[in-house]
């Protein structure tokens, strides 16, 4: 797409962007233009900027300093409404959708004035034009009518972009590492790049999966702790070259594991046996000891809530969850008296308290282990026992005092990690571990999971990430509609090619 | 970021020093003399409030609070009241007290706990049957005492080294259970955010249940003191309690979301500054009503600087850039 675009003339450019938070200066006089007929790729680490940058051109923030231009004109949104009506419209989190209010409600947000006689609106309007504006996108089945608390997370991300793509936007921003987008919102969210680009428009594309920047992008603009390093063209995409000028250095070691062999115990540390509701049908599987049992599938397979019936934390209707010393685990309570700690697909709302210490937070999951006199609980214990993570995982922080919710991405998950290695965990059932986690971090994390096996420590690895449950798994189960579709042995030659077909 | 991390470490240093500037204006007013009985006034009111908003840092630690504390302890007082004008002696008064408190306690937090109601609006509910119990108990009396001829032995315990006994026992019970066990480490998880807590194998309800359990006698040992002092219970007893309650742990320096910075020292801190700022108001000769406009104000203000730098700490999203 878009081979032409590169002689085209800017359609957006920032010159000398500067944005400071306190102390942090997050954007460091960045240059970036955006071409007519193009798909400009953003891409670099937690914390490179790239955000940033797209959120003050599409108007949530202003600019500490510098000059954005649109169509050779001073550039000044006030607003995220004032950009998209004046023509750059962004995706933002699935937090954008107002639950309470209808979908068609939600489409016909900021431009409800449009509608009715006297500013009165028509409920049939508003739903006429809201399932106009979903079928541009190419989706039939969601029922503008229904309020939106109706849909999953997933389906809201939807919702946004046909409220955006509404609109028509000369430049659309996507942000793809603020939240997961099912594989359906991602083939829609192609599409609509594609007719974007194709019609002389252009977008902005921002995503922590490389391969997927190189596919999608017509060329990529690289960023480094808020400054720009390079741009390339189509030709010059190399996954190593991005690699490096992203992390500035070598990645040292695999990325994945690199042995291909059988490498797991006989012994079976945990079965789920005849799994039946939470979107489960009818599900057996054995985990076995140092076995890393990769999980995936579409987004709605069934498979998140697998690893929440797996830890006991949600109840299935028929089935059980038994250890491999024949214990049933019924609730969280059990699950981890036999040592299974989970960590959760929603990181900042149901694994970690952001507005507590680290240390509270690791420590969490261990108070029974630093009990004195099966009460007392003393802070040179707690010190000690967080501490230990904090340095095994090497978390960046100044103290493990310093609240979670200023971490990273990558850091926060080493956090959930040590909470749970830290109450050694012998069956760790991960779910999306690396979800919004940039390459660095995502390596440590796999070679980690990669010696905690080897420790014997069993893993369910529950990803929608086809190419690095490939790359980990001992084992890999593909679930289609609540059951288990497919079993693959880890093999070379698996490619995503071979299994995408047995998940939808 | 940085800033933010001071921002919550400055708010319980923040109240200490509104304790002390509460002391040296108090001083100032009475010049710098105070007497004996001065110093037994503050600390006796201020006991009462202490014991009670210490017990009420476990609710607040969870994210909650209960509303029906004071009257709790105004049908405490006035059961413990009947009970001694009944026969039964000190001891037996006190248990009394301590079972009524505790009874409000269980039937709080098993309701929410059963119903998966919020803790809030059950102790709402609660308040007004409680208030209800003491006006059937009152039975159309505007008081009801203990008789003088009677009342020796419970005036004996008009003591104020034994309200701050009871003060100080109880602030360290509960300070080594906030401090140095998991249950106020799991309160603090809770109020951070009760669905990590659950995936974490922490029972919500059994924890509620045992912060009531903390509180309802906190309730009851406040009734006790009470009655020790004043021998007699109104309909009006109770009623302003609660809301200096909730004022002395925010005035203390509790955050008012509950989670990791919920300190047990709030209750104390805050309770000797209400107690002082009132006196200083009753020094300089302001009406009641006027001084009740003051406290009032002094809420809202502190609320504000509270919640302000909450607000702080929400915006400190470092994943932004």
């Amino acid at each position: 797409m878009g081979s032409n675009s590169q002689n085209s003339p800017a359609l957006v450019e920032v010159r000398g962007l500067v944005k400071t938070f306190g102390v942090v200066t997050a954007l460091n006089k960045v240059n970036i233009q955006v071409r007519q007929g193009e798909v400009l790729g953003l891409i670099g680490e937690n914390g490179s900027g790239k955000s940033t940058v797209t959120s003050i051109i599409a108007g949530i923030q202003p600019p500490t300093s510098g000059e954005m231009f649109f169509k050779g004109r001073p550039w000044r949104p006030s607003s995220m409404t004032d950009a998209l009506n004046s023509g750059v419209g962004m995706i933002v989190q699935e937090s954008g959708v107002i639950a309470g209010i209808t979908i068609a409600e939600n489409i016909a947000l900021g431009e409800l004035g449009r509608f009715g006689k006297f500013g009165f609106l028509t409920k049939g309007q508003i739903i006429a034009e809201a399932a106009k504006a979903l079928r541009s996108i190419g989706v039939d089945d969601i029922d503008p009518s229904l309020p939106a608390f109706t849909l999953d997370l997933q389906d809201r991300k939807i919702i946004e972009i046909a409220k955006v793509w509404a609109k028509q936007p000369e430049v659309f921003v996507v942000d793809e590492t603020t939240t997961a987008v099912s594989q359906r919102g991602r083939g829609i969210l192609y599409s609509l790049m594609k007719r974007q680009a194709a019609a002389g428009r252009s977008v902005i594309f921002i995503s922590h999966d490389i391969e997927e920047v190189m596919n999608v992008c017509s060329r990529l603009t690289v960023l480094r702790d808020g400054n720009v390093i390079r741009s390339l063209e189509k030709e010059e995409f190399s996954l190593a070259a991005i690699k490096l000028l992203m992390i500035g250095r070598e990645l040292q070691g695999d990325y994945y594991r690199s042995d291909y062999g059988v490498s797991r115990s006989e012994d079976v540390v945990l079965s789920a046996r005849h799994l039946t509701g939470q979107s489960l049908n009818d599900l057996s599987l054995d985990l076995h000891r140092g076995e890393i049992l990769g999980i995936g599938g579409m987004s709605h397979c069934g498979m998140h809530p697998l690893g929440k019936v797996l830890f006991g934390f949600l109840k299935p209707d028929g089935g059980e969850v038994v250890t491999g010393d024949g214990a049933h685990i019924k609730n969280v309570v059990t699950a981890m008296k036999h040592a299974i700690g989970y960590v959760s697909k929603d990181r900042d709302s149901e694994a970690l308290v952001l507005r507590a210490p680290i240390r509270d937070n690791i420590v969490s999951a261990g108070l029974n282990k630093i009990l004195k006199a099966w009460f007392f609980i003393l802070p040179k214990d707690e010190r000690a026992y967080s501490e230990k993570q904090v340095a095994g995982f090497q978390i960046k922080c100044y103290s493990d005092r310093q609240l979670v919710g200023q971490l990273s991405g990558g850091n926060k998950q080493k956090v959930v990690f040590g909470k749970w290695v830290g109450a050694d965990s012998k069956i760790m059932i991960l779910d999306c571990p690396t979800r919004g986690i940039d390459i660095g971090v995502k390596q440590a994390m796999y070679q980690l999971m990669y010696s905690l096996k080897k420790e014997g420590v069993s893993i369910i690895m529950i990803s929608e990430e086809l190419a690095e449950l490939i790359g980990m798994s001992d084992r890999l189960l593909i679930m289609k509609d609540g059951r288990i579709a497919k079993e693959f042995e880890r093999s070379e030659t698996l490619t995503e090619a071979q299994i995408i077909d047995y998940m939808v | 970021m940085r800033d933010v991390r001071i921002i919550s470490r400055l708010k319980p240093a923040l109240s200490f020093a509104g304790l002390l500037l509460l002391t040296v204006i108090y001083l100032f007013v009475v010049d710098f003399k105070p007497t004996a009985f001065h110093i037994q006034t503050i600390i006796n009111q201020a006991a009462v409030m202490a014991v009670m908003s210490t017990g009420a840092v476990f609710i607040f630690s969870l994210g909650s609070f209960d509303i029906s504390l004071g009257m709790g302890a105004g049908v405490s007082v006035c059961l413990g009241i009947m009970a001694y004008n009944a026969g039964a002696g000190v001891l037996a008064m006190f248990m009394v007290c301590l079972a009524v408190g505790l009874a409000a306690g269980i039937i709080n937090s098993t309701l929410s706990a059963v119903f998966k109601m919020p803790v809030f609006i059950m102790t709402m509910a609660m308040m007004a049957v409680l208030t209800a119990v003491l006006q059937i108990l009152m039975n159309g009396r505007t008081s009801l005492r203990v008789p003088t001829e009677i009342a020796a032995p419970v005036k004996a315990l008009d003591n104020v080294w034994l309200r701050l006994a009871f003060m100080v026992v109880f602030f360290i019970i509960c300070a080594v259970l906030f401090n140095y066990t998991k249950i106020g480490k799991q309160n603090k998880i809770i109020g951070g955010n009760p669905k990590v807590a659950a995936q974490t194998g922490i029972s919500v309800a059994r924890q509620t249940i045992i912060t009531f359990v903390i509180s309802g006698m906190a309730v009851g040992i406040a009734a006790f003191l009470i009655i020790t002092r004043s021998l007699s219970v109104s309909s009006e007893t109770g009623t302003s309690l609660g809301m200096d309650v909730m004022m002395a742990i925010v005035f203390g320096g509790m955050p008012l979301s509950g989670g990791a910075y919920s300190k047990i020292t709030a209750g104390v801190i805050g309770s000797f500054s209400m107690v002082l700022f009132s006196q200083i108001l009753t020094m300089l000769g302001v009406s009641a009503g006027l001084s009740q406009v003051y406290k009032a104000v002094l809420f809202l203000l502190v609320v504000f600087v509270a919640s302000f730098s909450y607000r702080e700490k929400m915006l400190s999203r470092a994943e932004m850039f």
